[in-house]
């Protein structure tokens, strides 16, 4: 009796503490719960590299991890998943396409000298760069500005931002660019820029210096225009480099090019003044007319470098509040009304045990919860899902013991003895169902992937407690309330014509 | 109920009495209702493999397949502008999506567009979309279909190359669990019980596949990697349920030994009968929960669990006891007098 009351008293405080747990750690709710953005990404293998492994995932990491943290989502989160996948999470974000942009480019950064004896070449590719350009920004109702002419006075000015369909016709194909049919105007003229931007930096020498050499990048409204730069510091090696390379093109007709991702975004003149030494201080800036965002991913890109590796997104989820709240209610429901079934499932089916059973059944999933919140399991959809069906499989552990113990009542035992009857003979039956369940989670959790672990983790960690919970919690309560004689009948048990005979 | 009061008749004189019926006595209708089951399940399969559109023992849902869905859900709460599919569908094909790093937007003509809630949101299954195409799916639609709650629309990507690693790994948890649960049942019982155990774990798992190969064909229902979870739960279960009765067969060997080994086998199923019953229906109380409240997305997995789940309990009942004496080489008792003709069942 006095054992049976200090294991409640124990189990009484294990249920408070972990009421206290619940309350000091809330629950991490996953993305499909609370809205918001997850993005899956491969790393691919490059060069030399033919397969990825795990530090060159972690480099690429290292440098993801600097670009989120730039982007500035409040709670995101990076993860790497076996050896060559990344997955971020960004709470609340609706709009993952710029997070996709920033991941998705390498951010490699060139300077590169234009090739001698080309200048007529360029001039022509970048008369038709900025006809396109002003067309599409136009389209897009974005202040019309030429892709970056900045440090060229006496160009002319930019024509009237139209492209004549029979012009744009004729260009196209001089370019060998096939469009596919039906394609509008804008795609017409994206396919255009695109060409022109891949010929224009086949007229560029090797790069001899690029975002490796970079110190920080930042970035700064223009003091005329509403356009932003992106300025840039070198290294020392980096700041030599660049005076050489500017050196080398002053005062000729040969431009720089500034190279993001095989893509020129920027071309520049250096004037006859930087012909002794080039342009010095280590420093410089990308007149790209951006808009103010464009500057700030941009820069959050050469600031965290370039990426060791390429990487593709392979998985994008979102999920919009409105609809996680939806989910949440709609699990909650489902959660109570199966706990509900059960509850009144057992207590007609076994009255007073089965009373019993509801309440270790509540302490159960109060456990559960705060196990989720100590570890921390973060709930989603099937993770919930897992829950609600290791409830079910909890209470199979009580039937088993109550059927056990109403047999053996109905063979003559008296009822202490059949309840310790009935929760020893029922045992091996419980473990080799635990058993089997928690192979099948370890499967899952070793080979699944994403929400798959996530159901196997919450069902795993359920048949785990409902061991604890119908072997221990279940019976200390019951035999706690067999020491008060006004519960000690077998009719609170069994209906009393299946009992043999009167027990005294 | 356990409430009804046992007949008691029972004809063996010293047997325990037996309280709903003799399962060994009903083992052609047991055996040959299975049979079917199974052979209905392996013409939906085989039907799902052939039909051209499909060309999988089921059909593969966006997470093995790889694409976009999106769901938007619209912004006029009981009066919404009726709309129709071909509506939509139109409206799909006349959008101009931006190309992806190079690549042009590929055609969304002719994609599945489902309309639910009485018009009131919008399920469309498109190719593989970049997040900033995807974007721009709900934005152009918005002006002719919208307006659209904010924070109510959802969009999943799944890359073809993400679609079938899903696959694999879902392929691969399948096999290494069944694997597992085999080899711990093997451990645990002698052979001919981990044989039928196992036996009925299949029995359960192609049941349940065909279900939902039929469902594939008939009402186009998919299947995702939560489906592969609701089989690896229901092979899990179907070994527990099976081993309940086996438990009790075991246990009684040596009091019941002077019985024919169908006897025995009798008596065990009839004592489990509640409890195998009453544990299924316990897992199948939750389920209802999830079937009727837990939304769209877990409703086709609660399905397969409960389908499974009902099956396994039948299994174990019907299908795994009733084979035991014929696998254990014991025969059943009296075989020779009520052979062939339909048992008169006990009450």
């Amino acid at each position: 009796m006095a054992r049976q009351q200090g294991l409640f008293a124990l189990i009484l405080a294990l249920a408070i503490a972990a009421g206290a747990v619940l309350f000091s750690f809330p629950l991490q709710l996953g993305l499909d719960l609370r809205g918001g953005s997850q993005l899956t990404l491969q790393v691919l293998p490059a060069g030399a590299i033919k397969t990825v492994k795990r530090e060159q995932l972690e480099a690429v990491k290292e440098v993801l991890d600097r670009r989120v943290n730039g982007l500035g989502v409040a709670e995101s989160t990076l993860q790497t998943i076996g050896d060559d996948q990344l997955v971020l999470q960004l709470p609340g974000e609706q709009d993952p396409s710029r997070a996709a942009k920033v991941f998705g480019t390498t951010a490699l950064l060139e300077f590169r000298a234009q090739k001698a004896g080309t200048e007529r070449e360029m001039q022509g590719l970048l008369r038709l760069k900025r006809q396109a350009q002003s067309v599409l920004d136009l389209s897009r109702r974005r202040t019309p500005a030429d892709q970056a002419q900045p440090t060229l006075p006496g160009q002319p000015a930019a024509p009237a931002p139209s492209f004549p369909p029979e012009d744009l016709t004729k260009v196209l194909a001089e370019l060998g660019v096939t469009v596919p049919a039906g394609a509008g105007e804008t795609e017409q003229i994206e396919a255009l820029l695109d060409e022109v931007n891949k010929r224009v930096v086949a007229l560029y020498e090797p790069a001899v210096l690029t975002g490796k050499d970079l110190v920080t990048a930042g970035r700064q409204q223009q003091q005329t225009g509403t356009g932003w730069d992106v300025t840039l510091n070198f290294n020392r090696q980096g700041g030599e480099g660049f005076a050489k390379l500017t050196q080398s093109i002053a005062g000729s007709n040969r431009l720089l090019g500034i190279v993001l991702d095989g893509r020129s975004i920027s071309e520049a003149s250096v004037s006859q003044e930087f012909a002794a030494a080039g342009i010095t201080g280590g420093s410089a800036s990308i007149t790209g007319n951006f808009s103010a965002e464009e500057a700030r991913d941009l820069e959050v890109q050469l600031r965290g470098g370039s990426l060791p590796l390429p990487v593709k997104i392979i998985e994008v989820r979102t999920v919009g509040p409105l609809l996680g709240a939806e989910n949440i209610r709609t699990s909650l429901v489902a959660a109570l009304a199966g706990l509900a079934l059960v509850a009144v499932f057992m207590v007609v089916v076994y009255r007073l045990p089965g009373a019993v059973a509801v309440v270790a059944l509540s302490l159960y999933a109060l456990f559960n919860l705060a196990t989720y919140a100590l570890i921390p399991v973060t709930l989603t959809l099937p993770g919930i899902a897992g829950f609600i069906l290791s409830i079910g499989m909890a209470v199979d552990a009580n039937v088993l013991i109550f059927e056990r113990v109403k047999e053996e009542l109905r063979s003559g035992n008296t009822l202490i003895r059949s309840i310790d009857g009935g929760f020893s003979l029922a045992f091996t039956s419980i473990l080799d169902g635990h058993v089997t369940g928690l192979i099948s989670c370890i499967a899952l959790f070793a080979l699944g992937t994403g929400l798959v672990k996530g159901f196997a983790v919450t069902l795993g960690i359920g048949l785990l407690l409902s061991l604890f919970t119908a072997l221990s919690c279940t019976r200390v309560l019951l035999r706690l309330m067999m020491s008060y004689p006004t519960l000690r009948r077998p009719t609170y048990f069994l209906p009393s014509r299946q009992l043999p005979s009167p027990v005294a | 109920m356990t409430s009804s009061p046992a007949s008691s008749e029972s004809a063996a004189s010293a047997l325990p009495p037996i309280q709903y019926f003799r399962i060994t006595r009903h083992r052609h209708i047991a055996w040959w209702g299975s049979a079917v089951a199974c052979l209905i399940s392996l013409i939906g399969i085989a039907l799902c493999w052939l039909n051209p559109a499909i060309g999988a023992p089921l059909k593969p849902g966006l997470d093995f397949t790889g694409g976009t869905r999106i769901q938007m859900e619209r912004a006029c709460g009981s009066n919404c502008p009726a709309i129709t599919v071909p509506q939509v569908g139109e409206q799909l094909a006349g959008l101009k999506l931006p190309g992806d790093a190079g690549a042009p937007a590929p055609g969304l003509q002719g994609s599945p567009v489902q309309v639910l809630d009485q018009g009131r949101s919008i399920e469309l299954r498109l190719p593989s979309l970049s997040a900033e195409q995807g974007n721009a799916v709900i934005k152009q639609l918005a002006g002719s279909l919208g307006p659209f709650k904010p924070g109510g629309t959802s969009v999943d990507t799944i890359g073809p190359s993400l679609g079938s690693q899903l696959l694999r790994s879902s392929i691969l948890s399948l096999l290494v669990s069944f694997a597992a649960i085999a080899l711990y049942i093997t451990l645990r019982y002698d052979r001919v019980f981990a044989f039928l155990a196992i036996l009925c774990l299949a029995h359960d798992v192609l049941i349940t596949t065909g279900l939902f190969a039929w469902l594939g064909l008939l009402l186009g229902i998919e299947v995702d990697s939560l489906f592969a979870v609701a089989l690896i739960t229901v092979a899990g279960y179907s070994v527990n349920d099976t081993v309940v009765v086996f438990d009790r067969i075991r246990e009684q060997k040596s009091s019941l030994s002077a019985f024919p080994f169908s006897d025995q086998v009798d008596v065990a199923v009839d004592a489990t009968l509640t409890r195998s019953l009453y544990t299924s229906l316990t897992t199948l109380l939750p389920l209802l929960g999830i079937l009727f409240f837990g939304g769209s997305s877990l409703f086709w997995f609660s399905v397969a669990l409960t389908a499974g789940i009902s099956v396994g309990s039948w299994s174990s009942i019907g299908v795994a006891p009733t084979l035991l004496p014929l696998f254990s080489g014991k025969g059943f008792a009296g075989a020779a007098a009520e052979d062939g003709s339909a048992p008169a069942g006990a009450s």
